[in-house]
Parts: C-alpha cells; structure tokens; sequence
C-alpha cells in the first residue's frame, strides 16, 4: 500500500511578513514545513511502525525552494518524494487536479493533508484533493485507526467531534490533536540526501492554469477609530447601539 | 572559491539543533544549574536523535560528522546551556585521540560500542598541579609485560569516571618530557581507577566534572594510541582540533546574550522610552552583533580547515581565544543591559557569564591561546 503525504513549505510562524505594492516580500523569511502538514507525514511514519506494509510518498507542488521542506519529510523517514516545481501561485482547484492525477498515477490509496495550509488559509486543498478522486474524505482528524480497507477516523465539527469509518481509498487532512510530530535525527538527516526525490514540471502533468488571478496582495491590518463614547450610560450605550448599527453595520 | 552559504543538509541539521535545545534543553537548564545534577535524560534524548558522538567514523558505524557540521550544531545547544553542551563536546574530546591515532582495531574496539547507547568519552590530561604545563605531568606509566601501569591524579576531567573510555596521557620516563608521554585508553570500571566528583563550580553546573585517582591500574599495552611517546603529540593534535568547537559554544552563549538583552531592551523604560532607545544601550548590541558575527566566521574558517585536512593550529586558536573573549563580554554586557534583574537568577543571563567563564580557560587558557598564536607570527620572520 502507498501513503502519499501532500506537503508545503510555508513561512515559519515567527517570521514577519512584509507588504509591498506587488506582493508579499519573503525575502530573509525563514521557511519550514507546513507544520499541519507535518502531522500527516506523522502519522504515516506510525501508520508504518505499527505493521502496515507501505511506501511513504512525500508530494509536493510548489516553488524550488520547497525541496527543504521535502527533504525534512523524507529526514523525519519517508521513502521517497514528488515534487513539482513552479513558481506559479495555483488556486486550491487547480492545485488539486494536479495532486490528484499525481496521486492516481502512483496508485496510492491514503492521502494526507494538512487541515489547513499556512499560505492561503484557505482550507480547501485537501477537500478539493479527494473530490477530483472521487475518493471521501475526512478533514481536521484527530484521531485515525486503519483496518484492512476501511479507516476509523475522529474528526472536528462545527458542532464538535464525530467518529466515522470510511473506506479505502481516501484523503485525511491533518491538525494539531492527531499526534507529536517527531524530530528528523541527524542520521535520517544524512540518510535523506540518497532518497529519490523526483522533480517533475508542469507541462508533465497538463500545463493547467489556474482558475484565478492575484492582483494586488496586502497585510490585513485592524486600525482602531479611537471613538469614546460620552455622557451618562443610558445615553452612551443608545449612542454606541447607533454606531454599531449604522456606522460600523456590526449590530 | 568562496561560498558562504550553508547547504539544504546543514540548514536541517542546523534545524534539529534548534528545535532541539528551545524544546528539550532550555526549560531545564536552569534547574540542572541550581541542582548541579548530571542530565541524564537530556544525554539520553540526544542519543536517540543521532546527536550525541557524532564524529564517530562511519568504518565504525558512525556519522563521521565534519567540524563544520559539528560547529553549526554547536552553537545551537550552547544557546541553550553551554554546560549540557560541554558534555557532547567532551566525549568528542575523548574521542578524538582515538580516530587521530587509534588503529582500525583499536577505533573499533572502543568507538563502536559508545554509538550502542548514551555513552560517553573522557579525555584526562590536566592534574592536579600541571595544566598548561602538560609536559610537567605526573601520572607515570611503567611497564609489566603486556600491560602499562598507571599512577597518578587528572584534575578537571569531564565526563571522568561516567565515560566509557578515558584517553589518559602518562609520562614513562620524565626525562624525556614531551617525548616522554604516552597516551592510552582506560575503559570504566577497571580495578584501581577511581573517580571523585568536582562540586562547587561557578558555571557549567550541568556538566560532570571529576578528578581521577590511578592506583596500579593496568590496561593492556594494545590500548596505547599510536607509539609510546607520541602521547604529547596526539593530544595537542587533539585540541588543535576540539578548540573550534569551544568556539562554536562560545557563539552560542554570546547570541543569547544579545537575543535575551535585545528583547528585554525593548520592554524595560528608562526616561519614558524602551530603552534601547539610548545610545549607550545600542552601542552595547551592536558590539555583541560584531563579537558574534566576526567569531562565527573565524570559527566557520577553522572548521572549514579542518575538514579540508589544511593546518589549522593557528585558525582554531584564534576562533577558541576571540570567541570566547567576545562571548565573556557580551555575557557581561547582557548582566549591564538587565541591571538589576540581571544579577538574579529569575532572568537567565548571570548564568551566561558563570558558563562562559570556562571557554575562556578549559581547552587550553586563552593565555596559551596567544601564545601559539604570537609563535606562529614570530616564527613567520
């Protein structure tokens, strides 16, 4: 059985993002696998440990400098790595197509993840990932059991959690919850540059284009009004009522 | 050819470390400190990273690590405690007269075992009345058949009587002096090889430091490295090499210095401003940025000689020497950036300077330090 684990390389959490008029400058941003991510290649590595005979694909679609973070994935112990190399900045959808045919193409029957990528936020790839395979899915899991073709899952709810089982093939995405990512160890480190790690453009998988088109990126800032609402509390609070209501449309 | 960038490989190794000392080593150093109790379980947590020995020859089953790796890692862990990283580097000590001079057989016969477990090396050249002087020691060795008999005391040893193997150098005929010296490898638990644990240090409180008594002890002569005579030789080869990554730890302890002093220099007000908003606080940061940058490159160079097989005595006493020098100060500066608080163990930079102390004293003084230095450019005429 092959486990194929979707990773990004995703500015490091403590790093500050620069806005400028045509972009976000990540110049001397330091970058680190997408640490929900990170919890797929995880549990795939265990998935392993716990007797399941399988090969651990990492798979990867992004821009030249994501190979470390493909190479911190095979240093934490998988096998072998895809990546796709493009500096195009791909909508979720499109992203997906093209993960999916990779995916498809290798015969794999597990996919995992991350809930949720640190770029875009957007929450979508891996939903997006097992509705171009046709495959279900179960999204924000913290807990998974394999069984011969079925998996028990425990994934987040709007409302809280629920357990499912679903079968094989299928996509989980990842978060905090579903296990303690380990560290790589220095001789997995030395051991990960003899690993295949195969490159591969985007013309070998369709040349698509993406659906959307980034015009104009920005930091999302919060600015306060600094408005302090006088008089005596009843006519204060029928005042802020007023504001919240017309002016700020909150209420 | 110059290039100053480190590969994806290093960056990792470099990544391990961090994440390694933030997560594992920086929430207990101070309680290791106060109780100046051995780390066992952080030694422990190391081995099973792939950490610890990591210079071990890969003939051997090693990683055969390259100084430059070793340094870059270096400097991650001692930011986080220069006494748990003085351990790693210590065994390192003990087991770098082995690769330099053992046989196959002999690197086999002791290194291979210590990759088994967390294990470690010792190295025993200072006494109790000589360090500097190492040429003026006592611990005599003699001869009986196949055996050497060892006599004598080593003082300041780290790791002492917890290694698994101890590289001690003994003179067998004073009158020969340095040519006099043998170096061979004493394995724990051998009859009349005792150890006495060293208390009361002011820095480094994590690290194990032992004085080592020799009653009679007798070690098979198979154990001696290279020809008897040599001993004085292999182990100033030794430090040549182990200096650099004192270097290393000493960078590490100066970063801290800026980072902690950084950070609270932003917070504290004086005169209603952060007060690194003041000149003198700023002149402050910006000598520790030299110190650090300016001794990472020298020890990077140092390194960098070692691994190309180039000579490299003089490089790695000026990285040991300067690093140590600029990281002292900077410890200093950070006590003078925290003022009051500094002084107290509630903020974790008076710990800095009581650590950095030794880097400026164990692996030869900083005063022989400038000594091979000032030979090297006087014999240069």
């Amino acid at each position: 059985m092959k486990i194929i684990s979707v990773i990004k390389q995703v500015p490091d959490a403590e790093a500050r993002i620069r806005a400028t008029p045509t972009g976000i400058d990540l110049d001397g941003v330091t970058f680190v696998i997408d640490g929900m991510d990170e919890y797929g290649v995880e549990q795939s590595l265990r998935l392993r440990e716990g007797g399941l005979d399988t090969e651990l694909i990492s798979l990867a679609l992004g821009p030249k400098r994501f190979e470390e973070a493909i190479r911190t994935s095979l240093a934490m112990g998988s096998d072998r790595a895809i990546h796709i190399e493009t500096d195009e900045a791909l909508d979720p959808i499109t992203q997906a197509k093209v993960l999916a045919s990779i995916i498809q193409e290798e015969g794999a029957e597990l996919v995992f993840v991350g809930g949720k990528e640190a770029d875009w936020d957007s929450a979508a790839l891996g939903p997006a990932i097992a509705e171009a395979l046709g495959w279900p899915h179960s999204d924000w899991t913290t807990r998974l059991e394999i069984n011969d073709t079925s998996l028990s899952v425990t994934h987040d709810s709007d409302e809280g959690s629920e357990t499912l089982t679903l079968p094989l093939p299928a996509v989980i995405t990842t978060q905090q919850g579903l296990n303690e990512p380990r560290y790589p160890t220095l001789p997995n480190i030395m051991k990960a540059k003899r690993k295949e790690l195969k490159k591969l453009t985007l013309a070998d998988v369709g040349s698509p284009s993406g659906k959307t088109q980034v015009l104009k990126q920005e930091i999302q800032t919060k600015s306060r009004l600094n408005k302090v609402v006088q008089g005596d509390a009843a006519d204060a609070a029928k005042e802020l009522a007023r504001l919240l209501h017309e002016e700020a449309k909150a209420i | 050819m110059i290039d100053f960038s480190l590969s994806d490989e290093q960056k990792q190794m470099q990544d391990l470390a961090r994440q390694f000392t933030r997560d594992v080593i920086m929430p207990r150093a101070a309680e290791y400190d106060r109780s100046e109790e051995f780390p066992h379980e952080i030694i422990e947590h190391v081995h099973e990273l792939g950490l610890l020995n990591t210079i071990i020859p890969e003939s051997c089953g090693g990683l055969g690590l390259g100084m430059l790796e070793e340094v870059i890692m270096g400097e991650e862990f001692s930011y986080g405690c220069m006494g748990i990283y003085t351990i790693f580097m210590a065994s390192d000590l003990g087991t770098t007269p082995v690769i330099l001079a053992g046989s196959e057989e002999q690197k086999k016969r002791f290194l291979s075992p210590l990759l088994e477990g967390p294990r470690l090396a010792a190295f025993a050249l200072s006494e109790p009345d000589n360090g500097s002087d190492a040429a003026a020691m006592k611990t005599r060795a003699s001869f009986d058949g196949d055996e050497v008999i060892l006599n004598g005391n080593k003082m300041w040893i780290t790791n002492g009587g917890l290694a698994d193997f101890t590289v001690v150098f003994a003179s067998f005929d004073p009158d020969l002096k340095h040519k006099g010296v043998l170096a061979v490898v004493v394995e724990k638990d051998t009859p009349g090889f005792n150890y006495q644990k060293i208390h009361g240090k002011m820095g480094q409180r994590a690290s194990w430091t032992a004085e080592l008594i020799f009653d009679n002890v007798r070690v098979p002569k198979a154990n001696i490295l290279g020809e008897v005579g040599e001993g004085f030789k292999i182990a100033m080869k030794t430090l040549d090499k182990t200096r650099v990554p004192v270097a290393a730890g000493s960078i590490g302890v100066a970063r801290r210095a800026l980072d902690e002093s950084n950070k609270y220099a932003a917070e504290r007000l004086a005169f209603g401003k952060p007060i690194n908003q003041l000149q003198s606080i700023q002149i402050k940061l910006a000598d520790m940025k030299m110190g650090i940058e300016t001794a990472r490159w020298q020890t990077y160079y140092a390194a960098w000689l070692v691994d190309n097989g180039m000579p490299h005595t003089e490089a790695s006493a000026i990285a040991k020497c300067y690093a140590s020098d600029i990281a002292f100060q900077a410890a200093n500066e950070a006590i003078q950036v925290h003022g009051g608080y500094g002084y107290v163990n509630e903020y974790p930079v008076e710990k800095l300077l009581r650590d950095v102390k030794l880097n400026q004293i164990y692996e030869g003084t900083n005063e022989i330090q400038r000594l091979v230095i000032s030979r090297s450019v006087i014999n240069s005429l």
